[in-house]
């Protein structure tokens, strides 16, 4: 008896670690010698799912499926085609007008702006993961574990994410290659499916990652048989005598209220005291009074509400909880939530039906419980829908952007990695003439890009943004329309568009015709060449961002003409341009030192 | 007319079809071995490359594949490292082999994603080679091949040539080529879609042996030559093919650069009204492989 009072009394002052040490340490006695476990360490055998990557659909260069398997790479360092790329790097696209304002409420923890999913064969209990990043290293932010095996044919139940290291976005102080093996949090179930969360905002160039192991135990250890409810939860909360000290709220004053002198603030002023609380916060707030609840649960709160962070927990009964506060939502971010049945149409449209008619701009980037069904609800229920993001919606079948038509305001649409056809997007061209910000990027079920290009200059005269990433069938007669009739064009991304040739003068006309351009990418166009730098210094005063990446043509001379005449130049990517070398780049940024000069190297 | 080995060699075919009983996959036993031309000795850059020749061995679940690439030197004049384009093509197609990328019965479709790969890569490579790729599904004991160029390969049998494949040339000395050439130039330069490639299939037995060679080989020495020299690969172990590739290899470079010698290269160049004789100076990569079972 007199044992276990101080037992009690060193648990109370202990943390939860010491409590099961010296409880293990009363009851090891009586134990046989534990057996070793056995540390299982493995590759990822298979990428299940990512957000963007900088490769082709089907290539296995500078995709994300090269992160499955042993390392190709490491230990070299560099920009090497086998390694898994994402699609941005740094702060350039978030600088950009297209870039949609962040949303509130983001809880001060969550950094991740891209993710990838690992499965692997064996499920273990993990001890360690281990990250090869072999170029600009520093971005990871988060590392989970999923309870489901991705591998068994049952349908996923009751499916747990377990954060098993969370950090700030870094950059490494070199961008040479380095193996990233964060302490992990032991977990109480075995997984074998992992996820990495990344934000490569901090770094200088493409972070490029080539491997992942998972170490970890087949059987639990024994030490997890001592478990949480052997212990007196009392004992271990330690703030729970400090509470009981504050039972009377500001002490002695005999004006009694209900909440203290709270609730004498004006409502506007509580309103905008609550506007700062995260989304748990706020729920947990509405628990304690029925002021605050009142507050917590006033629609004004809830006109931004983005659910991204708590991806691994939403489902539809949260946002059937959340349906009454949203009648007045105007911008609504759903990416990344849903997987694996969490959300269902039933859910969905029951929350568009109540929640949709005010609803100016949806993010539903990666969102893969998204079908046909769903799209039509919310096209039916979001009429005033102004900003649309379905960025790596890649089960979407090809008849479902039919319904996008319905969205006649809309603005901005991403359709980043999406199976879109021809015919669905004349039509939303068609109709949707207010668009100012497009994103078309590696939508490989568009035939002719020419016609694309021809019905937007005709169409979307409003267009500000294009981002034709990967539209492996753009020629100069697509270009030269879109340059006439889309005169307000000020950023225009034509990456890896191999069809495009300077011979043509399709550059220089481009030049002549968009005075305003602040971005131009013409990222591994080979034909680039001094002709064309020379019209932009000429005709884009305006010019910020420019990538000319992987051409033989352009010399110094011509670059040094560009950056005296651009002043607002602030990206210039040289990588692989076979006449411009590191001592060029390095004069050159000395006299220009307010542009980020890049060239990437493979060793 | 039997010698005493072939016969020996069908006694003990037969003896081993009757014990082996074996419903087991074949496999390809395989080495390498060749000499850059002007005595630049097989320095082994990125896999294995001899001179602007390159070549590689791969193998994955369901099949081995062998490859060739011979490339085209005429690019050292405009500045461009003709090894660059061979090597990396190869370097491109191990990979997609090892990775699985793609089907045993296609293996035009394995040029074809090399070729696409190729153009991915953010360094503008630039050059152009002949492809020369075998395949060999194991379960299905059945070669499937594909040669774009002058490139090639044979298949020898009881010591008789049982298949070949057949060069591939636009004029003299100008093969068929995969190539990527600088933009503009794509009306001048000469650039062969894999498509045209020609393809055949065939059905291997155990002991048959496959040579996959570069142009130096073919164009130096004579089937017959060849023939006499694979007549002395007496075991299916990767010493014994090693050693007879490094004999033929050597014995072609050695004729190469015999100034009397009556070559192939010769003996076609007379046939076409040039006066001339002695081998051909070369890269040569020669691919040796032999047929044999599948143990684990």
């Amino acid at each position: 008896m007199f044992y276990y009072i101080c037992l009690r009394r060193r648990s109370r002052s202990g943390t939860r670690g010491e409590a099961l040490t010296s409880r293990r340490a009363v009851e090891s006695g009586q134990r046989a010698a534990l057996p070793v476990s056995v540390e299982v360490e493995q590759y990822a055998k298979e990428v299940l799912d990512f957000s963007s990557h900088y490769g082709s659909e089907n290539s296995m260069s500078y995709t994300m499926w090269n992160l499955a398997g042993v390392p190709n790479v490491y230990p070299s360092s560099g920009d090497f085609t086998q390694t898994a790329v994402f699609r941005t790097y740094g702060t350039w696209w978030k600088q950009c007008a297209s870039a949609p304002p962040p949303f509130r409420r983001i809880p001060k923890g969550f950094h991740s702006k891209d993710y990838i999913e690992l499965a692997f064969e064996e499920p273990v209990y993990p001890t360690s993961v281990e990250v090869f990043e072999t170029y600009y290293p520093g971005a990871i932010v988060q590392i989970l574990a999923c309870s489901h095996n991705p591998f068994s044919q049952n349908q996923p139940t009751d499916v747990r994410w377990e954060v098993l290291w969370s950090g700030e976005p870094t950059k490494a102080p070199t961008p040479q290659a380095r193996q990233f093996a964060p302490t992990i949090k032991h977990i109480n179930f075995p997984t074998n499916l992992l996820r990495l969360e990344v934000n490569s905002s901090l770094l200088d160039y493409y972070t490029e990652l080539d491997a992942v192991i998972l170490r970890g135990v087949k059987e639990r250890q024994m030490l997890a048989l001592y478990k949480l409810p052997i212990i007196d939860i009392n004992d271990l909360s330690d703030g729970e005598e400090e509470l009981t000290d504050v039972g009377v709220p500001f002490g002695k004053d005999t004006e009694r209220t209900q909440n203290g002198y709270f609730e004498k603030l004006p409502y506007e002023l509580i309103q905008l005291i609550l506007s700062h609380l995260s989304l748990p916060d706020l729920c947990r707030l509405a628990q304690s009074s029925k002021l605050l609840q009142q507050h917590c649960y006033d629609p004004l709160q809830y006109t931004q509400l983005s659910l991204q962070p708590y991806w691994a927990r939403l489902n539809d009964a949260s946002l059937g909880h959340l349906q009454s506060r949203c009648t007045l939502l105007q911008r609504l971010n759903l990416s990344w939530t849903g997987h694996r049945g969490a959300l269902t149409l039933t859910g969905i449209s029951s929350f568009l039906k109540v929640c949709g008619q005010n609803l100016v701009c949806l993010e539903l980037s990666c969102c893969h419980f998204l079908n046909e069904a769903c799209l039509e609800v919310v096209s039916q229920t979001c009429t005033q829908l102004q900003e649309l993001n379905l960025s790596s919606c890649d089960r979407l079948s090809p008849q479902a952007f039919t319904h996008i038509c319905k969205f006649t305001h809309l603005r901005r649409l991403v359709l980043y990695r999406t199976k879109i056809e021809q015919t669905a997007l004349l039509s939303i061209l068609t109709f949707c003439v207010e668009l100012r910000h497009l994103n078309l990027g590696s939508c490989v079920r568009i035939d002719d890009y020419d016609v694309v290009a021809s019905m937007l200059a005709a169409r979307c005269r409003s267009l500000r943004s294009l981002d034709l990433w990967r539209c492996r069938n753009l020629t100069d007669r697509g270009l030269a329309e879109l340059a006439f009739g889309c005169k307000m064009l000020e950023e225009l991304d034509l990456g890896w568009c191999p069809t495009l040739q300077s011979s043509t003068g399709c550059f220089q006309q481009l030049a002549r015709s968009l005075p305003r351009l602040s971005k131009l990418f013409l990222t591994a166009n080979r034909s680039v060449c001094d002709s064309d730098i020379e019209e932009l210094a000429r005709c884009c005063p305006s010019l910020q961002l420019l990538d000319i990446l992987g051409t033989r043509l352009v010399s110094a001379a011509a670059l040094k003409k560009l950056l005296q005449a651009c002043p607002l130049l602030r990206l210039l990517d040289v990588s692989f341009c076979s006449q411009i070398d590191m001592r060029v780049v390095q004069e050159l940024s000395g006299q220009f030192p307010l542009v980020s000069i890049k060239k990437s190297f493979t060793q | 007319m039997f010698s005493v080995l072939s016969y020996g060699r069908l006694v003990a075919r037969a003896v081993l079809g009757g014990l082996s009983q074996t419903d087991g996959d074949y496999r390809l036993i395989s080495a390498s071995y060749g000499f850059g031309k002007d005595f630049r000795k097989g320095i082994l850059k990125k896999g294995m490359c001899y001179g602007d020749d390159a070549c590689f061995v791969a193998r994955h679940k369901t099949a081995d594949v062998l490859g060739v690439a011979d490339g085209v030197g005429g690019w050292r004049d405009y500045g461009v490292d003709p090894s660059q384009f061979s090597a990396t093509l190869m370097k491109t197609c191990e990979r997609l082999v090892r990775e699985g990328r793609f089907s045993p019965n296609n293996p035009v479709g394995i040029l074809t994603s090399g070729y696409f790969e190729m153009l991915q890569n953010k360094l503008p490579l630039l050059g152009s080679s002949t492809a020369c790729i075998v395949v060999l599904d194991r379960r299905g004991r059945r070669l499937h091949a594909c040669n774009l160029g002058d490139s090639g390969f044979l298949v020898v049998r009881g010591g008789e040539v049982v298949h070949r494949s057949d060069e591939q040339q636009h004029y003299f000395n100008t093969p068929y080529q995969l190539s990527i050439a600088p933009p503009g130039s794509e009306g001048v330069l000469l650039s062969d879609s894999p498509d045209a490639a020609d393809s055949s299939s065939f059905d291997v037995e155990l002991g048959d042996i496959i040579l996959t060679a570069t142009d130096g080989l073919f164009d130096n020495m004579p089937d017959h030559m060849i023939l006499m020299e694979l007549r002395k690969l007496k075991n299916s172990n990767y010493e014994s093919v090693l050693q007879t590739a490094q004999s033929i290899a050597q014995q072609a470079h050695d004729l190469a650069y015999d100034p009397l010698y009556m070559s192939p290269f010769a003996q076609f160049a007379c046939d076409n009204g040039l006066n001339v004789r002695g081998g051909k100076p070369d890269d040569i990569t020669v691919l040796l492989s032999i047929v044999a079972e599948y143990t684990d």
